[in-house]
């Protein structure tokens, strides 16, 4: 049994490489980097508006056989889609608002394999990192906690009208 | 009257639930869903002209240390492998970000799975400040396009409690045992030769392994009826022979990571002299192997 103990004691020594703390290929180029990040980011872009037959720059829907898509009015749409979780302030929120449009008919998707995310534009992203670059530290009590969605944001709240057996006890 | 706050620091976790842990059915969707996570290309036959396998061992290797350092919880470095895998499949990535993406894919897995995730600051002190919690945001919306969003993929971690409770051991060895085999998962998400393979093997195969290293095989060879062997490939529908391949691969990174550590060692032991403190350091690891701490 020591033998074994023994043998567990050298499986992490031989995983580890001193500190944690390292930087293990040399300096990172910032720029090409960001050059990157930007091209990524578009690549993303065009192939989401292609998807959906939408352009998410200009936020105006393309000619496409998949989809129509149909302008919404902003006090209209679901409570989750008109403010930014983000406290990005009012711009930001507004923003989202007017951009929301949903589509009519056209095709599904189907159900599990095809749902691409759609990703942000670029601007879009640079207000929101300026404000995600603090994450949330672990002991931290923050006050800026997102409103928890509820069923009745995105359905009516109805009495319920059918005959209802008296609950026992009542 | 007084007011009490009786929360602690420590970290809230469900208790293991009958329902999913003792319905086969949930064995079996594990099994069919698994494939759906898995890299799509060997990446270093084709997509990648930068890196190396050995730089994706380096990579690996920092991460798990972070995650141990961190005490993650231990599906997590398994997670963000995978995610470093898929990523890797289909995007050529130059060695210099290769970091910035190790540790990209900690945040997000360590996001999904944890009560207090890692933070951006945190992962970037671990890279020595070469990368800025900036670029770790910016790089996450890249890696989770590239990854459609699909974060909750299946790891070998989901099996072992599906596979050790349809066997045969001894209540009071189990958890020595569940840490041998997170020992042994963890190994292999280290090992480019188990990128590939899926989920259900890897847990089988370290289950194997886990159970043969602490020879509890042997102890009482009847209550197995069949052989270990046949019984774990059973439990995962594994073909006996692929299993059999697989946990002797296992035990081969095993064994030559064991090799490399005693050479570095020696290395450091020179280096440092003899009142260098390198092996106290060593010595005082934290998860996923204190197994030195249960008394055999």
């Amino acid at each position: 049994m020591c033998r074994i103990m023994a043998t567990h004691k050298r499986i992490l020594r031989a995983l580890r490489r001193g500190p944690a703390r390292r930087n293990l290929f040399g300096p990172v180029d910032r720029e090409q980097l960001h050059v990157e990040y930007q091209a990524a980011l578009q690549k993303d872009l065009e192939e989401a508006s292609r998807r959906w037959g939408f352009d998410f720059i200009s936020d105006k829907p393309l000619e496409s056989d998949d989809f129509k898509w149909e302008g919404v009015p902003g006090a209209k749409v679901p409570l989750l889609y008109r403010s930014c979780m983000h406290d990005l302030g009012q711009a930001g929120g507004q923003r989202a608002a007017e951009a929301a449009v949903k589509p009519k008919g056209g095709r599904v998707g189907s159900p599990q394999s095809e749902k691409e995310n759609i990703p942000c534009s670029p601007e879009r992203c640079e207000n929101d990192l300026e404000n995600l670059e603090k994450t949330p530290e672990r002991r931290e009590n923050t006050g800026l906690k997102r409103k928890q969605t509820n069923i009745t944001d995105f359905y009516q709240a109805k009495r319920r009208v059918v005959w209802m057996p008296p609950k026992s006890g009542e | 009257m007084e007011l009490l706050c009786l929360e602690m620091d420590t970290i809230i976790r469900a208790r293991p639930d009958p329902n999913l842990l003792c319905d086969d059915r949930v064995l079996q969707s594990l099994l069919t869903i698994e494939e759906r996570f898995l890299p799509q290309y060997s990446y270093f036959k084709g997509v990648q002209k930068d890196i190396q396998p050995f730089m994706r061992r380096m990579v690996a290797t920092w991460m798990l240390e972070v995650c141990e350092e961190q005490k993650c919880e231990e599906e997590v470095f398994p997670l963000a492998m995978n995610y470093l895998d898929r990523f890797l499949a289909v995007v050529p990535t130059k060695k210099c970000n290769l970091q910035l993406l190790g540790a990209v894919c900690m945040f997000l897995a360590s996001k999904l799975k944890e009560t207090r995730p890692l933070t951006a600051e945190k992962l970037c002190i671990y890279t020595d400040n070469s990368i800025r919690p900036q670029e770790l945001l910016e790089w996450e919306l890249v890696v989770l396009g590239k990854l459609k969003w699909n974060l909750a993929a299946v790891t070998p971690n989901d099996f072992i409690e599906h596979i050790v409770r349809r066997l045969p051991l001894p209540e009071d060895k189990l958890a020595l045992i569940r840490k041998h085999v997170q020992t042994f998962i963890a190994l292999c998400a280290t090992d480019f030769t188990f990128a590939m393979y899926p989920p259900s093997m890897i847990a089988t195969g370290s289950v194997g392994a886990a159970i043969c290293g602490l020879q509890l095989d042997s102890a009482d060879q009847s209550q197995w009826g069949d052989s270990l062997t046949d019984l774990l490939a059973k439990i995962t529908n594994t073909e006996v022979d692929v299993l059999k391949e697989c946990q002797e691969q296992i035990e081969r990174v095993l064994m030559s990571s064991l090799r490399e550590g005693r050479q570095q060692q020696q290395q450091q032991q020179t280096q440092r002299g003899p009142s260098g403190k390198g092996l106290d350091e060593l010595d005082q690891s934290s998860t996923p192997t204190d197994v030195r701490d249960v008394n055999l």
